[in-house]
């Protein structure tokens, strides 16, 4: 199944030069194998486990994050606007389910 | 301003001069569970775990009270160039996996934010490593009312 990935940026028509933030969220339960559910079973982990951003096909920044990560998980980063193209998000969890997301940077 | 209001805000404002006025340790670490964070440590870090700087070029923000541990926003700023920042570490102490998320900049800015779980009210790092191999630290803490892995 794919992960559901929504990528946005703030402010969305950055100046070029000035500094903008990439948000991305992913809607997915990230469970993290300590949660029980109603019969008193432990519900399996089961998180997103790699979290990587390319610009232009290059990566430009990289996340592992752990078992800790709120549900429907947040990632924020910071970039500096230089030329005009696309970021995308791409997540794998900890079951080999993949999901991606892009957005266009665009400059003002 | 009513009475439960008064002495809530006047109760936070006394643990946080408790907290600001407290000595540093020389590995910079505070608390009661740091087996369990010594652990993640230098499962993270490698050798140089002990080897922590306390700094103020690193920036945690952290909301001081959370109703539920399930959600927590955290971020973090570190004044560093670019290019000087190599891995940005996220720990919490008392959670069963102390190690929130690693973060690789790049390209990207040394800043990070993201959401976690904490299952108590438990201290926040953040362990920035640098290109040159020191390792920086900077701490926060939120109170949780109802914990966020259970």
């Amino acid at each position: 199944m794919s992960i559901r990935v929504i990528v946005r940026l703030t402010p969305a028509r950055p100046k070029a030069g000035e500094e903008f933030r990439l948000q991305a969220v992913a809607q997915h339960p990230n469970e993290p194998g300590t949660r029980r559910d109603e019969r008193g079973n432990l519900i399996p982990a089961r998180y997103i486990n790699q979290v990587e951003v390319f610009f232009e096909g290059e990566k430009v920044a990289e996340v592992r994050p752990g078992p800790s990560i709120s549900a429907n998980p947040l990632y924020g980063f910071k970039f500096k606007a230089e030329k005009p193209g696309a970021y995308t998000v791409r997540l794998r969890d900890t079951g080999g389910d993949t999901g991606e997301g892009t957005v266009r940077l665009e400059l003002a | 301003m009513d009475r439960r209001a008064f002495l809530k805000a006047t109760g936070m404002a006394l643990g946080a001069v408790a907290l600001s006025g407290l000595p540093v340790r020389a590995q910079g670490l505070e608390g009661e569970d740091l087996a369990n964070l010594e652990k993640a440590l230098q499962e993270a870090l490698g050798k140089g775990f002990r080897d922590l700087t306390p700094s103020d070029l690193v920036k945690v923000t952290m909301p001081t009270i959370a109703e539920s541990g399930a959600n927590v926003p955290a971020e973090v700023e570190v004044n560093l160039p670019p290019g000087e920042v190599k891995a940005i570490h996220l720990f919490a102490d008392k959670n069963p996996t102390p190690r929130l998320a690693s973060f690789m900049p790049m390209k990207a800015l040394p800043y990070y934010a993201t959401r976690v779980r904490l299952a108590e009210t438990s201290a926040v790092r953040a362990v920035v490593e640098t290109q040159d191999g020191r390792f920086l630290l900077a701490s926060a803490s939120t109170r949780v009312t109802v914990g966020g892995c259970g």
